[in-house]
């Protein structure tokens, strides 16, 4: 964060004193000492690695809080915002699709690059905590919605069975099509669940609603009309009415294909591809143009 | 770019420390944290209060108010930041020490860490209340409480780190200048294209989406220049593989060996990324440590 | 950042010392021909003005959904009768659209029909909030009525709203209900991800992982254990999917799902057609403020009648001179659009059966401007609508709809 490029050096010491390598490193598991051994980095390059690790977890954290919140308020946010639009056709089907999207690509980022596991599970967490601290702040005390209205969806079920799924099979393909599926197919039972207690039938002005509907009817968004909702108009009571799980299986059909379309988008976005920079830019910096072509 | 080798370098020294300045960055993460809570304060005070009506006379005082000082206050502070970056840049760029280099690309992660930070409050906690807000309330003007903080401050301050980021990273550092790192413009130009986006989406609003579905079609384009945030992960591969040449100069008495065969890496036999776009350094000898003014330390 | 920060501080302060507040809500950036010609509010009574935080208020009237509906706006096919107000200042307790129950939408309304709205309201959170009816068309979004300002006293957290389901459960309050089982779930799949990742980013993560898998040791980065790891985590993951969902299918055996689909209503019964107005000529003079239409009025009922008011886009300007029209406001309906130079008209005798009368009809006032009515340069479509009120001796009521082009003038007419 030097504009200038020039850290202000503080210490003289010599950093790398004759100390051993596990004295000087901050992991106290064999296996982890292994890996630091192997990868040929001595005790302060790997002291300044781990420095390195956390401004990276730092970066990931916030930066994918905020693109993954982002995309999925505005692919499906309405599904995730409001209780009331939590139906058993389009929210089953919807969300897991749209969320699995940066799980996906997150997992081929941290799995090829790194053989870290665990990149669906660092997308749904950082999903999930961005989604209440915006339900906090913005639903509850800026616009005075009760958090009932606001409950939102998790993802996390579903990731942490896709990166169990690439730990075990380590293969993207069959990530994609047994992790992905899954991923899609427990999104609706893992937060029904959670939210079973607001389909409660209650009877209003004669008519049947869920608890649900009565929290969107009861505390009005002004500009969100109930017509505005896009939810389940059934016609026919196929297996046996359990239309969440025609939904869920649905879900889990088209979360294979996301899966594999977003790994791919991961490995695109991993490249560490520089382009020819020009030769007047170069030479603002002392480059001279034969050196560098 | 292949076949890309620094000269030689002579006079071979031993560096004996290392350290980095953590003063601006977390003076940058203290005072956005204060900025972007006081905002939302603001918000809070006035929102409902002041900013239902876009015709009134206290909205005029108190939100177009605002917005007339944040965009010159906040665009003039990024062009004041770039051209300074600009103008003290390394003018020798090519024969920066390993250490300096390698702090530099610390400062480049500080950057980026920065940059993502500010994507969380904008990308995240300033657009979700965007969402509520216009699902509470009536759409009468673009500019309304919560696109005046959203789309005309906070999309200016994460401009300033992630632009910031990539001049910083041009003018400072070698890989970064002899060659454009693509995955690094897409990070920086993907939310930065969210502004020219505003257009069509006010437009949309403006003429046949009254209602506010926020997960209406309107709003993918913003979804989609949201997706480059994943091209980071290009940059963090052009760190690493630049790291794993630098660190081996710079903390090369752990090793043991002579200096030119301290480097651990060199039998590393399969790579990442496509080989053709790979920066090669071939370090023998460390020499002329000059700071980016050009003097030497 | 410090003069934003003593910008701030400085606004706070004159928050606090106590700032008028808005009293729209955005209906005022709506294009005149769409507030004039498609919903016009009448006899718009709220039954308070000051409640306590849990107490009811009733907010009725009645609306026309006018005949020369704008190309421009969606037709009423599908229709929310709602109200807007700064937030959920307000809970909604019952809704009526014609006597039929309203938590859903509507569908098909007739144009150049009456319709009758009641809500029923509660106060919740405490302070003044301006509140109107509104009417939402698909499409289009809402149409707002006059607003009121109601006075909310109280304590914010002695808000409740209690509810009985249908399985007999007492609900205490649908603000809380539910919530900490589902924040339980959320924190308990925190707990698992936590764990998780906790587990990797304990060890070594970025430069030395990738460092040794460039050498090809992947067997140091993903050990056996690791991979056991991961299938107690899947088994555990499992076992609380499953498990927590026949559990809440066990616990809550009579769920319904959301509910869906339009209600019809049929308008109120049409009025005999006892007025037709033609309008011969309207001018709205700029500088001067006014809206002037020259009208044919022809009565076809039985009762002399005379005009007692123009009511449009909300705005109400009445005959003075009428005793009858006066009387007819109700003390609840927002004094600001009320226009305060009333309606002059060129005759003011009565309008005898069977008469057709050229009546030349002048609204002047500024609360055009204020309530920004008057950007009919500027429309593509430049016309406005408006309902006229007459009054029969023996108090009788007649609506009639009129409207047509209008045109700007920026000169006192002679």
């Amino acid at each position: 964060m030097n504009p200038s490029g020039e850290g202000r050096v503080t210490s003289t010491a010599d950093i790398d004193a004759a100390a051993s390598p596990r004295e000087n490193t901050r992991f106290k598991d064999k296996k982890d000492e292994t890996v630091i051994s192997v990868s040929g980095l001595t005790p302060s390059a790997a002291r300044y690695s781990r420095l390195f690790d956390v401004l990276v977890v730092a970066a990931v954290v916030t930066i994918f809080a905020g693109a993954i919140h982002l995309h999925v308020m505005l692919t499906v946010g309405d599904w995730d915002m409001y209780v009331d639009w939590k139906d058993r056709q389009y929210w089953p089907l919807v969300m897991p699709v749209s969320m699995i999207m940066f799980p996906a690509a997150l997992q081929a980022i941290f799995w090829v690059n790194f053989r870290l596991p665990i990149g669906a599970t660092v997308g749904a967490t950082v999903l999930l905590i961005a989604t209440w601290i915006g339900r906090y702040a913005n639903w509850w005390i800026w616009t005075g919605f009760p958090f009932t209205e606001g409950v939102p969806s998790q993802a996390l079920a579903g990731a942490l069975l896709m990166d169990m799924t690439l730990i075990v099979l380590r293969n993207s393909l069959f990530t994609s099509i047994i992790g992905g599926f899954a991923f899609g197919f427990v999104f609706w039972p893992s937060n029904y669940s959670a939210l079973a207690p607001f389909y409660l039938p209650v009877e209003h002005q004669g008519m049947v609603a869920s608890l649900a509907d009565m929290i969107g009817y009861t505390f009005p968004r002004s500009n969100m009309p109930e017509y505005l909702r896009i939810i389940e108009r059934g016609t026919l009571r196929t297996f046996g009415s359990s239309v969440s799980w025609v939904s869920a299986a649905f879900a889990g059909f088209i979360c294979i294909f996301m899966h594999q379309l977003w790994w791919r988008l991961g490995l695109f976005a991993s490249q560490a591809t520089f382009l020819k920079n020009s030769d007047v830019v170069k030479s603002f910096m002392g480059i001279k143009s034969s050196v560098a072509s | 770019m292949s076949g890309d080798a620094l000269p030689r370098r002579a006079n071979v020294t031993v560096i004996k420390t290392f350290d980095i300045d953590y003063g601006l960055f977390a003076f940058a993460m203290v005072a956005l944290t204060i900025l972007y809570i006081s905002a939302r304060l603001y918000q809070q005070a006035f929102g409902f209060s002041m900013g239902l009506d876009a015709n009134s006379p206290e909205f005029d005082r108190y939100w177009m108010t605002l917005f007339r000082i944040e965009l010159p206050v906040l665009y003039g502070a990024g062009v004041l930041c770039w051209s300074y970056l600009f103008l003290t840049r390394d003018r020798s760029i090519e024969t920066v020490t390993p250490e300096t280099e390698l702090r530099r690309y610390f400062y480049l992660a500080m950057w980026l860490v920065v940059y993502s930070f500010c994507i969380f409050w904008t990308g995240s906690f300033f657009a979700d209340g965007d969402g509520v807000w216009h699902q509470t309330t009536l759409r009468d003007t673009p500019l309304t409480p919560s696109h005046i903080i959203l789309f005309y401050a906070t999309i200016p301050i994460y401009l300033f780190f992630g632009v910031g980021s990539f001049v910083y990273a041009m003018t400072r550092i070698p890989a970064f200048c002899r060659g454009v790192s693509l995955m690094h413009v897409i990070a920086v130009v993907g939310p930065f294209l969210i502004l020219p986006n505003l257009g069509f989406n006010e437009w949309g609003h403006a003429y046949w989406l009254t209602e506010e579905i926020f997960s209406h079609p309107l709003h993918w384009g913003f979804v989609v220049l949201g997706w480059c945030a994943l091209a980071l992960a290009g940059v963090l591969m052009q760190i690493v593989e630049r790291l794993r040449e630098l660190i081996p100069l710079v903390f090369k008495q752990d090793a043991a060996g002579s200096p030119t065969d301290a480097n651990p890496f060199r039998d590393a036999s399969k790579k990442c990324g496509p080989e053709a776009q790979r920066q090669r350094y071939k370090p023998t000898t460390v020499s002329g440590r000059r700071s980016i003014s050009g003097k030497s330390k | 950042m410090l003069l934003k920060l003593i910008k701030f501080a400085a606004v706070c302060v004159a928050f606090i010392a106590g700032v008028s507040h808005a009293a729209a809500h955005g209906e005022r950036a709506q294009e005149p021909y769409l507030r004039t010609r498609t919903v016009q509010f009448y006899d718009v009574h709220f039954s308070k003005t000051d409640v306590k935080v849990n107490e009811r208020f009733e907010l009725t009237g009645k609306f026309r959904l006018m005949q020369d509906w704008p190309d421009a706006v969606t037709p009423p096919d599908i229709v929310f009768l709602s109200s807007i107000s700064p937030g959920p200042t307000i809970a909604r307790v019952e809704t009526y659209l014609n006597g039929e129950p309203a938590r859903q939408s509507f569908a098909g309304l007739e144009l150049g029909r009456d319709y009758e709205f009641r809500m029923v309201l509660e106060g919740r959170t405490p302070g003044s909030s301006h509140i109107h009816p509104s009417i939402s068309i698909k499409g289009s979004g809402p149409l707002v009525g006059p607003g009121q300002w109601v006075n909310i006293s109280g304590e914010a957290h002695s808000f409740a709203f209690p509810i009985k389901t249908m399985t007999g459960l007492q609900i205490e309050d649908l603000q809380t209900f539910g919530l900490a089982h589902a924040v339980g779930w959320h924190l308990a799949w925190l707990a698992v991800a936590a764990a998780w990742l906790s587990f990797w980013l304990a060890r070594p993560l970025i430069l030395p992982r990738w460092l040794v898998l460039q050498k090809g040791r992947e067997d140091l980065l993903i050990s056996l254990r690791d991979t056991g790891a991961g299938i107690i985590v899947a088994a555990i993951v499992l076992v609380m999917v499953f498990g927590g969902y026949v559990r809440a299918s066990a616990e809550y055996p009579y769920n319904v799902p959301l509910q869906s689909g339009l209600n019809r209503v049929a308008p109120l019964p049409a009025s005999p057609a006892y007025v037709e107005i033609k309008v011969i000529s309207a001018t709205y003079d700029v500088p001067g403020r006014s809206m002037r239409l020259a009208t044919q009025i022809t009565n076809k009922g039985s009762e002399p009648l005379s005009i007692g008011e123009l009511t449009t886009a909300n705005i109400r300007f009445l005959n003075q001179s009428l005793p009858v029209a006066m009387a007819d406001v109700d003390p609840s309906y927002p004094r600001d659009l009320i226009a305060r130079t009333g309606l002059k008209l060129s005759s003011d005798t009565p309008i005898n059966p069977g008469e057709t009368k050229e009546v030349r009809v002048e609204a002047t006032d500024a609360v055009w401007e204020l309530e920004r009515l008057v950007s009919f340069l500027t429309d593509v479509d430049s016309k406005f609508g408006g309902l006229l009120l007459l009054y029969a001796p023996n108090g009788e009521r007649v609506i009639a709809e009129m409207g047509g082009p209008i045109v700007p003038v920026f000169t006192e007419l002679k």
